[in-house]
Order: structure tokens, then sequence, then C-alpha cells
């Protein structure tokens, strides 16, 4: 039966963060279990159109949620959905519309970068002509255009990571999972492939999900993060707003730190540290941000003290901070999401 | 300077003309898509050319070279004695058979590990299941892919062959339409064969990703199953010696080829005496099982 294809949507994240439009993702108390073993416990999650970053440390459960998304195994309680498609009974049609990475090596060394990828677009139901015109096409847009006769088996893992990724977007999904897409890859070889993954969502309009554990990765190519832990779900949401979710607050003040901060601790602003070298009266004082109470004490104290207030800004947190900040309280936070 | 777009390339019945630009930037795939079937389609054409070797190198493409050319001498030969020596009865059909199964089994034992082993080994499996298709479909493609080459090996040169003959004649259309019954019993043999021996291979080959130990077990087996059926046949004196046949993969062939054309040439399947219906069901139920074992084998246990 022939189908026409749909143009995939543009992102529903605008530049302020604010999330518009259906969930691309959404799961209700997904639970998987392996011989006894948790691999995914109760997730509920919703996830917008956007460059998804899904982190998690080795055994999170990142790999069996991508095998449950693509309807390749089945939950054991919960459900999902995936492009409005529900995974337990639409696996065909979810797969018909997604594209996948692996993040293992996954190419037969013995055929043409040309060949192969044209043969995964005929299995994504593109008639002949147009799978051998496609191929030769994707494969020039990662960058593979002069190399794509020759056997697989001459690439390097740079260019194996190339023909993975051309072969999951060959038949121009609407979704695809980048399974730690830049796994084995030299800097020079890191920095191309995130690039083309920028490129991806952001000119051809493909939404992504990367899995990984390298953080840097999601914060160079992600505007929305899941972390997973141990089969849970710690966080999800923008990745703008991480760094205004709590961050504590920095304060420089002329003057002598010590008393600024023993007068901080009686008006009830405990944990406030000093972190950097602090002689010279130029340091920042770290102090935790409870709020408007921690504005007021800061003010009144320095004016109290008559000690010049010269810095006062919030410290922005990286992903690194709210990712080993989570994993450091266990899960403690909950299922939260975002949301 | 004419610039054209991926998404909309000049008219194909315009001439080329030197000089001209097109603009490469990725276009979105309006095209048609068609499903499962023309998936299951491709997947058979690539899995084909995979085996015979067409787009790998050289020493990919000796074996089956050797086999076919090994498989065509008979033909050659029973239709260039017929030429010569009308009367002679050289190249009946059930001897053909019996003279090119070995390059049949080594010809499966070849091709079926190179259906299966390379896809598990080289961990393209994935890549295949995350497309529009489920197991069983990837399966039933193997398996007629697999049967399509057999095909190749078993029923067409016999096909070629009854063609021969009756070009021979002095009236081949009279011949043809005389020995239509002949030609059925071609169709069913080598059909029964190319899926019996298919499944077999194939059945062997998804229990592991190494071609040589496919091809080794596959060899193997197919020798020492004669082997076994001959010693237990000789070794029981019961009525029950007489179903050992089914043991033996060649011995069952013959039977089924004895059965079709009314013909003696083996005295264990003679002593065995089963009507041919029997060797059909009992390759049939073969194809049956190999099937079902290899969807357990391909089936996620989750």
């Amino acid at each position: 039966m022939a189908t026409t294809a749909t143009a995939s949507s543009p992102e529903l994240i605008t530049p302020t963060g604010e999330i518009l439009g259906p969930p691309v993702i959404e799961t209700r108390g997904l639970t998987k279990i392996y011989g006894g073993v948790v691999a995914l416990d109760r997730l509920d999650l919703s996830v917008p159109r956007a460059a998804i970053g899904l982190l998690g440390p080795n055994g999170a459960g990142k790999t069996t949620l991508l095998r449950l998304l693509l309807g390749l195994a089945k939950p054991d309680a919960g459900s999902a959905e995936v492009l409005g498609f529900d995974t337990a009974t639409q696996g065909l049609d979810i797969r018909a519309h997604v594209g996948y990475m692996p993040e293992s090596d996954c190419l037969p060394p013995g055929a043409t970068a040309a060949d192969f990828v044209g043969h995964m677009a005929e299995m994504s139901g593109l008639p002949g002509r147009q799978a051998r015109q496609r191929a030769a096409d994707v494969l020039y847009q990662v960058g593979l255009d002069e190399e794509r006769y020759r056997l697989i088996k001459g690439f390097s893992t740079g260019m194996k990571q190339r023909v993975k990724l051309a072969q999951a977007i060959v038949h121009d999904p609407s979704l695809v999972f980048l399974d730690e897409p830049t796994a084995g890859l030299d800097p020079p070889g890191r920095e191309d492939m995130l690039a083309l993954i920028t490129r991806i969502h952001h000119s051809l309009g493909i939404t992504v999900v990367v899995s990984t554990h390298i953080l840097e990765d999601v914060e160079r190519v992600c505007d929305y993060v899941v972390i997973l832990n141990g089969g849970r779900l710690v966080l999800a949401q923008p990745l703008r707003e991480l760094g205004g979710s709590g961050g504590d607050l920095l304060v420089r003040v002329d003057g002598n730190p010590e008393l600024f901060l023993a007068r901080l601790a009686q008006q009830g602003i405990v944990g406030a540290t000093a972190p950097d070298a602090y002689g010279n009266g130029w340091g920042e004082l770290l102090i935790p941000n409870t709020g408007d109470r921690a504005y007021d004490a800061i003010r009144d104290v320095a004016a109290e003290l008559h000690l010049p207030l010269r810095t006062l800004r919030r410290r922005e947190r990286s992903l690194e901070d709210v990712y080993l900040g989570n994993f450091e309280n266990g899960t403690a936070n909950g299922n939260r999401n975002g949301q | 300077m004419e610039v054209s777009t991926a998404a909309n390339p000049p008219a194909a019945a315009a001439p080329a003309r030197f000089g001209e630009v097109y603009d490469r930037g990725y276009a979105h795939y309006e095209g048609p898509r068609l499903g499962r079937r023309h998936a299951i389609w491709a997947l058979i054409v690539y899995s084909v050319k995979r085996a015979l070797g067409i787009k790998k190198s050289w020493t990919a493409k000796v074996i089956p070279i050797i086999l076919y050319v090994g498989v065509s001498l008979p033909v050659i030969v029973g239709i260039g004695i017929r030429a010569f020596l009308p009367s002679a009865k050289v190249l009946q059909y059930p001897t053909f058979f019996g003279l090119i199964f070995t390059i049949e089994g080594i010809f499966v034992a070849t091709v079926a590990p190179e259906m299966l082993c390379g896809d598990r080994r080289e961990n393209v499996l994935p890549l295949y299941f995350s497309r529009a298709i489920t197991r069983l479909d990837y399966l039933v493609a193997k398996l007629i892919a697999t049967a399509i080459l057999t095909l190749t090996i078993s029923f067409v040169p016999a096909l070629i062959l009854w063609l021969g003959f009756q070009l021979l004649e002095k009236y081949p259309l009279t011949a043809m339409w005389h020995h239509l019954g002949d030609l059925g019993h071609i169709a069913v043999a080598g059909t029964l064969i190319a899926f019996y021996l298919g499944a077999g291979g194939l059945t062997i080959a998804s229990f592991t990703g190494r071609k040589s130990v496919a091809v080794a077990v596959t060899i193997i087996l197919f020798l020492s199953s004669t082997v076994l059926a001959q010693a237990l046949f000789h070794a029981v004196s019961s009525g029950i010696r007489r179903y050992f046949v089914f043991i033996s993969t060649p011995q069952t062939v013959i039977g089924l080829v004895n059965g079709l054309f009314n013909t003696r040439s083996d005295p264990m399947v003679s002593a065995a005496n089963f009507s041919v219906w029997i060797y059909i069901i009992a390759m049939s139920a073969v194809v049956l099982i190999g099937c079902a074992i290899m969807y357990w084998r391909y089936v996620p246990h989750d």
C-alpha cells in the first residue's frame, strides 16, 4: 500500500524555552523487568519535539527505553506513545516514521556505503530508484559523497558513524534515536558528529533523541534533557531552565567577609561559604539561595556593616551540577517531571 | 546557469546541459512509501545478491560459479547425448536428481550461512528490526531467498533438461504435451527439495554467527545422517527400522524422487517401501519444524 510521506514538523521549543505542541514521546507508568531486575520503573515522561538528550550512567535504562519506544520490546506495565502511536500495538507504524542509529558496530564490511544505505532506504519502503537517489543525497549530507562507493571495511570509525547516521535518516523520519553517536570518535570526529546532529535537528527539522552518558554532548546539541538513573526518571526539562532553577547566590563585598558571613548566619542564612581565596577582599561568597529571605538578608547585612556590595548574582548551574547533584542525592528527588 | 533543487530535478526529457548547477541541499522525501511487502522483497533481492557474491569481491563469486557450472554439466551432456543418440536413455530424471544432489547439498551449505550468519555476526539485525518489518517477515524473506537460490540449482536445471529433451523430438509441442506429467513431477521434486534443504541449512545457520562453523556443521550432518541411518537400518530388525530412512537427508530425497517417477534405485528406500505422500509429508514437516526453530531463535525472549 503506497502512502505519501509527511514532512517533519519544525522544532516546537521556542528560543525562550517555551514548549509548544503535543509531546513527541509520552510514557505512563512504563515498567520493564528483566529476570527480576527492574530496568525501567514506572516511568512517567512527556517530551516535546526538540533535540532531546537522554542522559544516565550505564544501566540507567536508556537502551531499554529506546527498545520500548521502538516497539521492539513489550513493557511489563504501563504504556508509551511515540508520535501519537502506541508502542505496544503500533510498533510497525512507529518504526516507519522513526530512524535508529545503534551504538554498536552494525555495518556489513563487505558492502559499499551507497549500497547499504540504499538497501536500508528500500527496507523502509522507498522504491529502488528513489532509494538509491536518497542514499546518494543523504551520504552527501553526512559528508561521504566521494567515499560512498568504497567498501565499508575500509572506513574509519568516524566514517562508519556517518554511515550509521545516514541509514537512520535516509527514509526522512520525523524522529531519530541516536544511541551514543560520539562513541569511539576522536575529538575532530566528535566535533563533526555533534555539528551533524545539530544540523539534522535545526536545519532538517528532524526531532532528535541523543542517548549518551557524555554531558557535554547534550549541552552542545540538545535543548531538552531527560535524566535516568536506576530505571527511574530523575529529571526531564528544557536545558535552559536548569540554570535558573534555584542556583546559589554569588556575592562579593569589600571589607571583612568573615564578619559578613557571621552576620548572615545570625540572620538565619546558614551554609554560606567563601570558596575562593579571600585574603584581598575580592573573592566571591557562595550563599544558599533561599529565595527572597536570602536577598533581604544580604542587603540588610551589607547595609548594617557598611560593606560595599560589589556583586550579587545567581550562580548558573551547569548540566554537570544538576547531574552530579541528583546522583549524590540518589533519586531522592523522586520521579520529577519538569513539565 | 540554471539552478535546480534535489526535490525538483529538471525534466527527464530535457537534454542535460554542460555547466548545469544542482542545489544538493537536504530535501524532505515526498515520494511513495511502499510498505512491508516491498521491504520483504527488497530483503529477498539483497540476500540473493549477497549470497551469489554480486557487488562483492571476486572470491565471493567463485564457489557459486563452480557449483552452477557443476550442475550445468549433466544437463549439457544429457541433452548432447540425446541429440546424437536419440534412442539412448542415458539420463533419466531420477538419475539426474541423484547426480546433482551432492552439488545441491554443498550449495545450501554455503548459501544458508551467507543468509543468516552475516547479519548476526556483523550485528546488522538491530538495523533491520528497527525498520517497519517484523522478525517473522525477516525469516520469511530469508527462507524465500534461500529457496529461490536452491530452486535455481534443483528445479531450473531439471526444467532445462526436460525442455531440451522435448525440443529434440520430431514434434516438440506434441512431446511437451505428452510429457507434462514429467514436468509436474520435476516441479514438485525441485520445489520440495529446495525448501527441505533450504530450511535445514537455515536452521543450522540460525544457531551461529560464524559462517565457517555453519558450513562445516551442515556438511557433517549431511554426510553423517546417511551413515547413521544405514547403521541403524542394519542394526535393527523390527518393523521400526523402515522409519530410519527419514534420518538420512539423501535417502529422503531419493525416496521422494523414486516415488514421483516410479523407479527403484536405493535398497534402503526400496526396503522402507513408503508411498510418495509419506515423503512429501515428512519433508514438509522438516520445513515447518525448521521454521518453528528459527522463529524461536529470532523472537525476543523478553
